[in-house]
């Protein structure tokens, strides 16, 4: 199944221009078009930790840095997350000697220092590579959760005053931004009074006076920070090339690249590394704003509020069979095209769109989004973010023998795989070579261009299907159901050319 | 086969179950416990397996003969407390005590294990090398590390259960001087 669906052989055009497997497109059920992921737009809804499944408020993960309070990386695989163990270890009675001492001072400290207790102390250990907190020295803790002592960053603070240097200096340069505005707006009155025009305002007059305060007004412009610049950069030492390491206590690259931080030589320093949040993200379409898909809140869920795949409302194209491709030579190929929605469809294979066509299709694109977005000025994005479409960049290299006729798909019925084979009486085409529930094969035939041995042959088609759009609320009446005739460029990776004169 | 079978020596107190392959020269010391369908496979010379080793099910431990010196017989000797898990093949050429084979590791047979190494799921350790002590390597690319010492006897918690269990599932071969 992998194989089948993993080889991209059989790609779709997005409505910005680009080719893309069914499988990774997305349809919007208001535009009534395919959307891809680079031509949608992408939202963070929620932050949470895959390992304890916490959810984690975009703010708090904010001042966390991302990472989770409880759960740590292996700092040594980065391929595990550290589990606490238990271990018990016998420790003189301490904790309990001074309660005892404070309900009742009648024992001696002689009775209890022979007392020895068993107490569960916990370490993290990776169970992938047999790290453990104790290889770098982190002793044990009491509990399980959070008193894990935090490392220690050797630049935390040279990074904390040029954040604060900076934070100041946008502040600043804000301020001074809008103060230019006001006074530009002030000066744009719309009574132009005498002062104005002679250039005698009361501000150019304080000006001339001397005495004016708005305008000689020191910014308080952030101090300004020390470069980072060390004058003198100690000498290698004369064993480096001579002395022997061992490759065990040094860490490599990607050990270091998990601690962008701290990035330490040694293995000595490979503290445990909190783990990353993951988020959840919704994707919305840019041109109606609606959402195509959004997962459910709740991080324990893998489920979606809405899902608007493509391979649930275009008819999936899928390669059967195709018999050895010759130079100029018809061969033809079966398909099959699988109907995922719960209507019947009509489809049509026409020819793909010239290039003059499709540089009108996407003139005329542009033109309805602009009338679009003229109309709805409350839009909450900006219109630079939409992408512009495209010339698809992927020209067929073989013709492809169109069929005379329209065929239907019937509607998916998910009963239908129980029933006994029900033949319809439809009269159907004779490229079509067998139908079973929501699926037809067909048979095309397909002539290569002048092509050499082993090149790519390369068919596309345009594929005019209908569609009805479910009503969304069950108080719409069964009649609004509408019907569209939509397209769908489809472009097949048939195969290469064969050698047949080695045949 | 039959005369393989002879030199087999289980001491007392070991655990070996029927189902395994044990051929040729091969010493399994007390308290040891040889899960079904392990082997063990003595062709050089014999192999020498110390007390309180666990061999589990598809671990295969051979001492094969060396291309480059046939005749020259080869022992294997094992130290106690090593741990082989679940299809690991060792070929090696000595192994120490307190070492931890995990799944599907292969040692060639020109390593030398010192003790309380860990070869971690997965790892080929091939080459020449001598494993210095406490090593672990793990990872994709065999990465090595130095690990503390890890205390001893950790794993007789699984030893006294294994022993309780198999012998109520499986037929033990019967310990010969």
């Amino acid at each position: 199944m992998d194989f089948l669906i993993s080889q991209n052989y059989v790609n779709y055009v997005c409505q910005c221009g680009l080719l893309k497997p069914l499988t990774n497109l997305y349809f919007c059920r208001h535009c009534l078009n395919l959307r891809c992921s680079f031509c949608c737009h992408h939202e963070v809804d929620s932050h949470f930790c895959r390992n304890c499944l916490e959810n984690i408020p975009s703010s708090e993960a904010k001042l966390r840095k991302n990472k989770c309070n409880s759960c740590f990386d292996c700092p040594s695989c980065s391929f595990s997350v550290l589990s606490a163990r238990a271990t018990t270890i016998q420790v003189p009675m301490t904790v309990k000697e001074k309660q005892e001492g404070e309900e009742s001072s009648t024992t001696t400290s002689e009775a209890s220092s022979g007392k020895m207790v068993a107490k569960k102390m916990y370490y993290l250990a990776c169970l992938a590579c047999r790290y453990s907190s104790r290889d770098v020295g982190i002793s044990d803790q009491a509990s399980q959760n959070f008193c894990w002592p935090e490392q220690e960053y050797m630049h935390a603070n040279r990074f904390n005053t040029i954040l604060n240097y900076y934070q100041a200096l946008v502040l600043h340069d804000k301020q001074v931004k809008q103060d230019e505005k006001r006074r530009k707006t002030t000066n744009k009155s719309k009574f132009q009074s005498m002062t104005d025009r002679t250039g005698l305002n009361v501000s150019a007059i304080r000006r001339q006076m001397g005495f004016d305060k708005t305008v000689s007004k020191p910014k308080n412009k952030p101090a300004s920070i020390l470069p980072s610049m060390t004058e003198e950069v100690e000498e290698l030492s004369e064993d480096i090339f001579t002395k022997p390491i061992n490759l065990k206590n040094i860490t490599t690259i990607e050990q270091r690249f998990t601690q962008p931080a701290n990035q330490p030589e040694s293995v000595k320093h490979l503290y445990p590394q909190h783990k990353n949040l993951s988020i959840k993200r919704s994707i919305r379409c840019r041109h109606c704003e609606h959402n195509v898909i959004k997962p459910e809140y709740n991080p324990t869920s893998i489920k979606y509020r809405i899902q608007q795949f493509a391979s649930s409302h275009v008819p999936e194209v899928r390669i059967i069979k195709c018999y050895p491709l010759m130079p100029n030579k018809s061969a033809f190929i079966t398909l099959k095209l699988t109907n995922p929605t719960m209507n019947d469809m009509t489809i049509t294979i026409m020819e793909l769109p010239t290039d003059d066509e499709e540089v009108m299709m996407i003139d005329e694109m542009k033109k309805n989004f602009e009338s679009l977005t003229v109309s709805s000025k409350s839009s909450l994005m900006r219109p630079s973010l939409i992408e512009d479409p495209r010339i698809v960049s992927c020209k067929p290299t073989a013709k492809l023998e169109l069929p005379d006729s329209s065929f239907v798909i019937n509607q998916r019925d998910d009963s239908a795989e129980f029933d006994d084979e029900i033949q319809t009486d439809k009269k159907d085409p004779k490229f079509v070579i067998w139908r079973k529930a929501n699926k037809i094969a067909i048979e095309l035939s397909i002539t290569p261009n002048d092509l050499k041995v082993n090149d790519e042959v390369i068919v596309g088609f345009t594929m005019h299907y209908t569609y009805s759009t479910v009503p969304s609320t069950t108080a719409e009446k069964k009649d609004s159901q509408q019907r569209h005739a939509l397209n769908a460029r489809v472009y097949l990776n048939v195969g290469n050319i064969v050698d047949y004169s080695t045949k | 086969m039959s005369r393989n079978e002879n030199k087999v020596k289980i001491m007392p107190k070991a655990i070996v179950c029927e189902d395994c392959i044990i051929q040729g020269d091969v010493t399994i010391s007390s308290g040891c416990v040889v899960h079904p369908s392990a082997q063990i496979i003595a062709e050089t010379g014999p192999i020498v397996i110390g007390e309180n080793c666990i061999i589990e099910e598809y671990a295969k431990i051979h001492n094969r003969i060396q291309p480059e010196s046939p005749d020259k017989p080869h022992i294997l000797t094992i130290g106690p407390n090593n741990i082989f898990e679940v299809g690991s093949v060792i070929e090696a050429s000595k192994i120490g005590e307190k070492n931890i084979f995990e799944c599907k590791s292969f040692v060639s047979s020109d390593v030398e294990v010192s003790n309380g190494c860990v070869i971690c799921a997965g790892c080929h350790l091939s080459g020449g090398q001598h494993l210095l002590e406490n090593t672990v390597i793990f990872g994709k690319h065999c990465q090595q590390r130095e690990a503390l010492d890890r205390i001893s006897g950790s794993h007789m918690l699984q030893l006294d259960f294994l022993r309780k269990i198999l012998p109520n599932y499986h037929h033990l071969r019967k310990a010969k001087q």
